[in-house]
């Protein structure tokens, strides 16, 4: 599903994002990336949507080459992948229910199909009472739970989580873990970057732990180790 | 594509409601902008007629000797009239220079005692030449300058006439000159401020951008907004100018009115002139708003 080879990306000559990371990730797997701030998770996220470009090395999804796409591509690559962050990154300006249609309307989808799926998403991440309500007026977790449905609402085959539990409680950490299990449960190929050590635990999934841009280890159920 | 280009539309509106104090303090800008605008075109209707009403005072006389016989002075009205540059002639008699002069001298009674100690009109007919541009009047004159004329014609009031002449070319090229000085300065400031606007508004809103292109946004769906917004700002600011300046404009016009002796001549000039003027300025706007947004909004549209 997703394959590194030989993926280098250097921001300056002497900060090293990623350095020779061979990685391959199967469709339908939840894989939890770990380490030190500064070890190239995040890289692996902004190569993954081409928010930044590799500079040596190739990077697959589903045999599709994005390490070399045209700026007209990257669009259509970010429809097919979610991806969700610990700051959330929704419009502040748009409504929940705008919110997650909007990425549904940069697509093209049909009115009629948009009116069907943004309900039942928002229904699926327990937001269904909240579809008018601004980003300002949810809390942190509730936020979170629109970016998921955000970046579920055109089933994407992969989800990029960033820090998802960043800025969230115990509470409100353990159900968007309980969301993105049941995702999973459904074929969604789950990347998981993290620092919460509990998190990674409880999961009892393939863990890779980078350190220097490295991997130094990856293990099927693997445990938070740093 | 058309669904496309309906939420382009859908989202612009959104924008500029939700977005409402920013599209008020860019509309305001605009028409501050546009204001000074028209007060250049204000400035340039009024020098344009300041330079009509003073060339309009000057015109050439040529005061034939009172012995002239009527077949000489008819001989010099056709070879003045002959120049093209000669835009009108107005011929007095000898009377008419009489009642003229008296009635100029009203109320110096020394003069009119005098005219009759005297018995009889001393005063020749006269010929008064207006041409086209106050430079050919020397050509004019210079022409009626022949030996054969000189017995016909006491008078011409050449010397008095050129001083005139020069000091308004003078004047006229100056103003010329700092009209177009203004109109580059206003240009320049102009852009600035649009510019300078839009790229506050585009500035507030990058990290919206970034996140509509995380979403998978084409530049096209990001930047199409912002378009019908400049479109739609443009369109409000130079409607609420026009009203405003034809307000004003209506307001001044009885104080030039009484320099000019010209009634309304700045809402009539605004009124002949509306297509022109509204059509001008909404291009302008329209055109640094957008080149404004393109330019402010390239740097957040990069991946």
């Amino acid at each position: 599903m997703i394959t590194f080879k030989s993926v280098t990306k250097k921001y300056t000559a002497d900060s090293m994002g990623l350095n020779g990371i061979d990685l391959h990730i199967e469709s339908g797997e939840f894989v939890s990336i770990v380490g030190q701030s500064g070890t190239g998770k995040t890289t692996m996220i902004k190569l993954l949507i081409a928010e930044e470009k590799v500079t040596s090395g190739i990077i697959e999804i589903g045999g599709w080459d994005i390490t070399r796409l045209s700026d007209s591509d990257i669009p259509l690559l970010r429809r097919q992948i979610g991806v969700i962050f610990q700051d959330f990154k929704l419009l502040p300006k748009k409504t929940v229910a705008e919110n997650v249609s909007f990425a549904l309307e940069v697509a093209g989808e049909k009115r009629l199909r948009i009116k069907q799926v943004v309900p039942r998403v928002l229904d699926i991440v327990g937001l269904s009472h909240k579809v008018d309500r601004y980003p300002h007026q949810l809390s942190g977790g509730e936020q979170q739970r629109v970016a998921m449905a955000r970046s579920l609402v055109h089933r994407p085959k992969i989800l990029l989580a960033d820090e998802p539990t960043g800025n969230l409680d115990s509470i409100n950490t353990q159900e968007i873990i309980d969301i993105l299990k049941k995702i999973n449960e459904f074929g969604t190929t789950i990347l998981l970057v993290t620092h919460n050590r509990e998190v990674v635990n409880q999961l009892k999934r393939r863990v890779v732990t980078l350190h220097d841009g490295k991997i130094i280890s990856d293990e099927d159920k693997g445990k938070y180790r740093l | 594509m058309l669904s496309g280009f309906f939420r382009i539309i859908k989202f612009s509106f959104q924008e500029i409601v939700r977005n409402m104090s920013l599209s008020i303090m860019t509309v305001l800008i605009l028409i501050l902008m546009l204001l000074s605008i028209n007060t250049l075109m204000v400035v340039k209707v009024l020098t344009d007629e300041s330079i009509i009403a003073v060339k309009d005072q000057i015109d050439v006389s040529i005061y034939f000797n009172p012995e002239a016989t009527p077949d000489e002075i008819q001989e010099i009205r056709g070879f003045v009239s002959a120049f093209p540059e000669v835009e009108k002639e107005t011929f007095l008699t000898s009377d008419e220079v009489f009642n003229n002069f008296k009635k100029n001298y009203a109320d110096n009674q020394d003069v009119l005692s005098s005219l009759d100690e005297l018995g009889q009109n001393p005063l020749g007919p006269t010929l008064i030449i207006k041409t086209r541009d106050p430079k050919d009047y020397e050509k004019i004159i210079k022409n009626l300058s022949l030996p054969e004329y000189e017995n016909i014609i006491e008078a011409k009031t050449f010397a008095d006439t050129q001083t005139a002449i020069d000091k308004i070319h003078s004047i006229t090229t100056n103003v010329q000159k700092f009209t177009y000085f203004l109109t580059i300065l206003f240009a320049i400031i102009a852009f600035i401020i649009i510019f300078n606007t839009i790229r506050v508004a585009i500035y507030t809103q990058r990290a919206e951008i970034g996140i509509k292109r995380l979403v998978g946004a084409t530049s096209w769906f990001i930047r199409g907004p912002y378009l019908i917004e400049s479109f739609i700002f443009s369109i409000i600011s130079v409607v609420i100018t026009y009203f405003l300046v034809d307000f004003l404009l209506k307001f001044l016009d009885p104080y030039i009115s009484v320099v000019f002796n010209k009634n309304n001549l700045l809402s009539n000039y605004l009124s002949q002139n509306w297509l022109m003027v509204v059509g001008i300025e909404f291009g302008v706007v329209f055109l640094l708003t957008i080149v404004s947004s393109g330019l402010a909004m390239r740097k957040y549209l990069r991946t």
